[in-house]
Parts: structure tokens; C-alpha cells; sequence
């Protein structure tokens, strides 16, 4: 971030001490912090402060994050990171449902937060490119994606159609956390219920195929409760 | 639950059966005042011993038994004196206000127990939560009171005492939320088609800053897909893993294994580590009870809060001696009918 404008992340918490934590910890990092304390402050700070990132508690005074993040969805495109407290899995997957782009659990580490802050702030850079790069390195894990090819240590893998278009998924959107329900949308369609077991299968034949120690898991990460998310590089 | 309450009625029938039997016996040397006394003692018994219904019914049949057995005409419900109606109104309202307190009494009893578990449990809490927070107060002081006496290595060590003592307070207060859930019977379980080697792999990833290097074999077959809900499974295993990184030495391995036998699925957390204490591997299930002499961190609750998970979907948790050395707990998880098919494509 040195020398470039600092971007500018809207907090948006309750409690004086994560606001405080965390405007030193971002502020540190080249940061512009912008604070808000219940939802109604996060609506007119949204607007008015047009910020890159919105890192969004769930539990608000004034009204639900959930419901925050469906309505700012409505206008606006800016990457939203949920925060919520453990045990709260309905209500992420929720959010991430309505469009948050991803979460974490409180408490966290400044280290957790950046990586995810720096992964959803470049897929947000890589939405207005039209072409993604075709070729995913992960690790010892190449997917290419225009060759409809997936190499493991050099050595091709034998993917179903159905676990190419599982991978290709996580791949577009490596370091995300990806909610049961938007991979069955992405790979089965729409028209798929609730039937989150499917993906598990398809997801533990595709670990059999990828991963050393598939009880083990290097590369496809599970969130119990919520989805999946494939490491970033 | 509903049989037991048909047999609470059929002894309280009893009780003021076998009185009458008494009192019939022993007519001749009883005024009819003294056989009321009887009664009102029958409805008592009830009452303390099976609560209000039961109590109640007892002051009905009591009323019904000693018109028809003692008051003139005998083996009739008609009564001869009318006086008698006024007796019958006090003996039924007695049994109920005895009823009611009989009631109120074991309420009572109920709280002041579990107002004895709340004291032992913060009792045996206050120690394991003052002292992370003792550690972090001191760290926190130490740096801010610091002009730069301190040399970069002991900053960085105050530094990784602040982290590591935070982390351990967060453990400790979800294992708390977690059994008092467990506990008090509001474990929401929502149970999903889950691969068991899914469920082992989120545990291991949630431990493995922890791990420090130690050896970890899975051995994790194809199996049926067991109906759990994985939230809460991934608890009850991070548990084990905890338990057995807690009371093992550092580097030595931790073995995992999952297998069918017969209608379920088991799965296994082995160290090699100084293997159970002496005793039955029972004690180590009940809550507050920790292994090792109390040396090693943690208020011995992992254990009971996975046995709680597991017994809340149907299974169980044992501790079992491990043959060539070590601790093997195993989580048993029925094989649940109706597994869905999963297309290939």
C-alpha cells in the first residue's frame, strides 16, 4: 500500500474495543478506517464514505447484519467480510447467502483478517476483467481451466465431469469460503434443493483424487456447518 | 414416560387400598375421626413420593373409600348423615393443599441441588479462568510500563504469553457453553449425510497449529456416510484430539482410524502416550475429572462434552487401554438406515 491512496474499510462493530483493535491493526497497514457502530450508521457510511471493504459484525444493536447485508447488496458491489460470534453457523451462512463475501469467527488473528481482507479485495479487482487467468496454480495443484485439465505434481488427475466443475469453482474462487447451497447452484444449477450430502460426496471422491492424506485435507478446506474453501496459492 | 405415570396411579390405587384394608381390620378400635387421620397420612405418602396427580387421585379415592366402607349405609355411596359431606370437602381439600405443598417442597429440593452444581462449577471455573487472565494482566502491564528495558527476545515472549493465554480462556469458554448445552438438553442436533473422513479432517485442520510437529496416521477407509451434524461432531472429535495432544508427550504420535463393525461406524484417537490412569476409564467421563495429576491445563471437560455430542446422535464415547502402550478413545456412531444415493454425475 505504500505511496498508493489508502484504501479505505468500513468497520462496522459495536464494541469500542474491536473498533479500537481493529483500527490499529488496519490503520498499521496501510488502511483508511472508517467506523460505525449499529446498522443505520453503516448505511450512511456506506454511501457516503464509498469504501473498498466493509468488515461487517453480525450482532448489532439496531437491526441484523444479515439483513444489512442483503440491503447493501442491493446497490452496491463492495467486498463484505462478516464477523460473528462462534456458533452462530445459521446465521453465516445467512450472510454469506445474501452476499457476503466471507467471514470470520471472533476471535481472530490481524493475520486471519488480512488474508482474507487481501482475497476478497482481489476478487473484487477481478470482477470488472472479464477473462480470469485460465490457469490456477494451488500449491503442487494446476487447474486449467480452458484446457479442462487438472495436474497433480505434474501428473494428470482423472476428474467425473462433475468434480472438474466442483474444482473449477473453488478454483475461480480460491481462499473464498463457498456456502453448500452457492456450490450447488454453480455446479448443479438452480434447480437443486438442499441437498448439501451431494457436494460432500463429490467433494470426498475429489479429496481421493487431489489430496495426499484425504482425511487430511491440504488444499479443499472444510467450514463444518457452512462450505468449503480451497487455499489460496 | 407415559407407562411410568399409569404405574404412579395404579400405587397411589394401592397405598389407599391397603389403608382401608388396615382401617377395616382394625374398625373396632378406631373412631371415625382416627380413620380420617389415615387417610390425610395416605394422601401425604402420595404426595411427597409421586407429586400433585397422583396426590390428588389419592384424596379422591380416600374420600370414595371411607364413604363406602365406614359411613352408614355401608357399600353405598349414599350417605345416611349429612354431616359426613362437610368431613368429605375437608379431607379432599387437606390432600390437595398437602399436595401443593408437597409439590413446592420438591422444587425446593431440585434448585438448592442445582444451585450446589453452579457453586461446584464455579468453584472448580474461577482457578482456570483467573489464571490466563493473571498472565495476560501482567504481559499487558509489562509492555505498557515498558521503556525499552525490555530486550526484543522477552517483548516477544510477553507478546506470545498475551496470545496463547487469550486462546486458552476461548477454549475454555466454549467447552463451558458447550456442556452446559450438553447438560441441560437443549443440543439442537442437526443432523446431514456427512463422510466420515470430512468429519476428521475439519478436526485435525482446527488442532493442527497445535500438532507441533507430531505424527499423525489416518487411516480413514470408504464408509457409509453417517447421519451427524457436523458442527457439533467436529467439537466432540477436537476434544479427543485435544485430550490426547494435552496428555501425551510432545512428539509422540496420534493415530487415527475409522472402521465398520457390524451396524456402526468407529472411529479411533490412539496415542502413545502414559495410557489411561488407574481406575475405571469411566472417571474420566465425568465432568471436572482430569487424568494426569492436575498438572497439565484444562478443567476436564473435553471428555464429557464429546460423550455428551455422541450419546446426543445415538453413539457413544469409551476409553479402552491401548495394547502396546497408550490411550485409545473410541466414538461409536450407529449406521443410520435410509444413506442417499449420490449420482456419479
Amino acid at each position: 500500500m505504500s505511496g498508493s491512496v489508502p484504501a479505505v474499510v468500513l468497520v462496522v462493530d459495536d464494541e469500542l474495543a474491536m473498533r479500537r483493535f481493529l483500527r490499529a491493526s488496519l490503520g498499521s497497514h496501510g488502511f483508511r478506517v472508517v467506523e460505525a457502530a449499529t446498522a443505520a450508521e453503516a448505511i450512511a457510511a456506506a454511501t457516503g464514505h464509498n469504501p473498498e471493504l466493509i468488515l461487517l459484525d453480525l450482532g448489532l444493536p439496531d437491526g441484523d447484519g444479515v439483513a444489512l447485508t442483503r440491503s447493501l447488496r442491493e446497490w452496491s458491489r463492495v467486498p463484505i467480510i462478516v464477523v460473528s460470534a462462534r456458533g452462530d453457523d445459521a446465521d453465516k451462512v445467512q450472510a454469506l447467502d445474501a452476499g457476503a463475501d466471507d467471514y470470520l469467527t471472533k476471535p481472530f488473528s490481524v493475520q486471519e483478517l488480512l488474508a482474507r481482507m487481501r482475497v476478497a479485495l482481489r476478487h473484487a479487482a477481478a470482477a470488472g476483467v472479464t477473462a480470469l487467468e485460465p490457469v490456477i496454480q494451488i500449491g503442487a495443484l494446476t487447474v486449467d481451466l480452458g484446457r479442462r485439465q487438472v495436474l497433480s505434481g505434474g501428473q494428470e488427475v482423472h476428474l467425473t465431469p462433475i468434480e472438474f466443475r466442483l474444482l473449477a469453482v473453488l478454483a475461480r474462487n480460491a481462499g473464498r469460503m463457498l456456502t453448500h447451497r452457492q456450490i450447488l447452484t454453480e455446479v448443479w444449477g438452480a434447480a437443486r434443493g438442499n441437498e448439501t450430502h451431494t457436494v460432500r460426496v463429490h467433494m470426498a471422491n475429489l479429496r481421493r483424487k487431489i489430496e495426499r492424506d484425504p482425511a487430511r485435507p491440504r488444499l479443499l478446506l472444510t467450514e463444518p456447518g457452512v462450505g468449503y474453501r480451497l487455499r489460496e496459492a | 414416560m407415559v407407562r411410568l405415570g399409569v404405574l404412579r396411579y395404579a400405587r397411589t390405587a394401592l397405598y389407599v387400598a391397603l389403608a382401608t384394608a388396615a382401617a377395616w381390620s382394625a374398625r373396632s378400635l378406631l373412631a371415625l375421626e382416627d380413620l380420617v387421620a389415615v387417610y390425610l397420612l395416605v394422601i401425604m405418602i402420595v404426595a411427597v413420593r409421586h407429586g400433585r396427580g397422583p396426590a390428588v387421585a389419592a384424596a379422591g379415592l380416600s374420600v370414595v373409600a371411607y364413604d363406602v366402607f365406614f359411613i352408614a349405609p355401608h357399600y353405598t355411596f349414599y350417605v345416611a348423615d349429612q354431616r359426613h359431606l362437610l368431613t368429605f370437602a375437608i379431607m379432599f381439600a387437606v390432600g390437595l393443599v398437602i399436595s401443593q405443598l408437597a409439590l413446592l417442597g420438591k422444587a425446593a429440593a431440585l434448585r438448592a441441588e442445582t444451585e450446589e452444581i453452579r457453586s461446584s462449577l464455579l468453584s472448580a471455573v474461577s482457578h482456570d479462568l483467573r489464571t490466563p487472565l493473571a498472565a495476560i494482566t501482567g504481559a499487558g502491564t509489562a509492555l505498557r510500563g515498558d521503556d525499552a528495558a525490555l530486550a526484543p527476545a522477552e517483548r516477544a515472549e510477553l507478546i506470545d504469553t498475551i496470545v496463547e493465554e487469550a486462546e486458552r480462556l476461548e477454549r475454555l469458554v466454549a467447552n463451558l457453553l458447550d456442556m452446559t448445552r450438553v447438560q441441560s438438553g437443549t443440543l439442537v442436533v442437526k443432523r446431514e449425510w456427512v463422510p466420515v473422513d470430512e468429519l476428521v479432517g475439519s478436526a485435525l485442520a482446527r488442532v493442527e497449529a497445535r500438532l507441533e510437529g507430531r505424527v499423525v496416521t489416518t487411516d480413514v477407509p470408504p464408509l457409509p456416510l453417517v447421519a451427524v451434524d457436523p458442527t457439533l461432531f467436529e467439537h466432540a472429535f477436537v476434544n479427543l484430539l485435544e485430550n490426547a495432544l494435552k496428555h501425551t508427550p510432545r512428539g509422540t504420535p496420534i493415530d487415527i482410524a475409522a472402521r465398520r463393525a457390524g451396524d456402526t461406524v468407529e472411529i479411533e484417537v490412539a496415542d502413545r502416550g502414559p495410557g489411561l490412569p488407574a481406575g475405571a476409564p469411566e472417571a474420566l467421563f465425568e465432568k471436572f475429572a482430569r487424568g494426569a495429576p492436575a498438572t497439565t491445563p484444562g478443567v476436564g471437560l473435553g471428555l464429557p462434552i464429546s460423550r455428551g455430542i455422541a450419546r446426543a446422535h445415538g453413539g457413544d464415547v469409551v476409553a479402552q487401554r491401548r495394547a502396546g502402550g497408550g490411550a485409545s478413545f473410541l466414538v461409536t456412531l450407529p449406521v443410520a438406515a435410509g444413506a442417499p444415493e449420490v449420482a456419479e454425475t
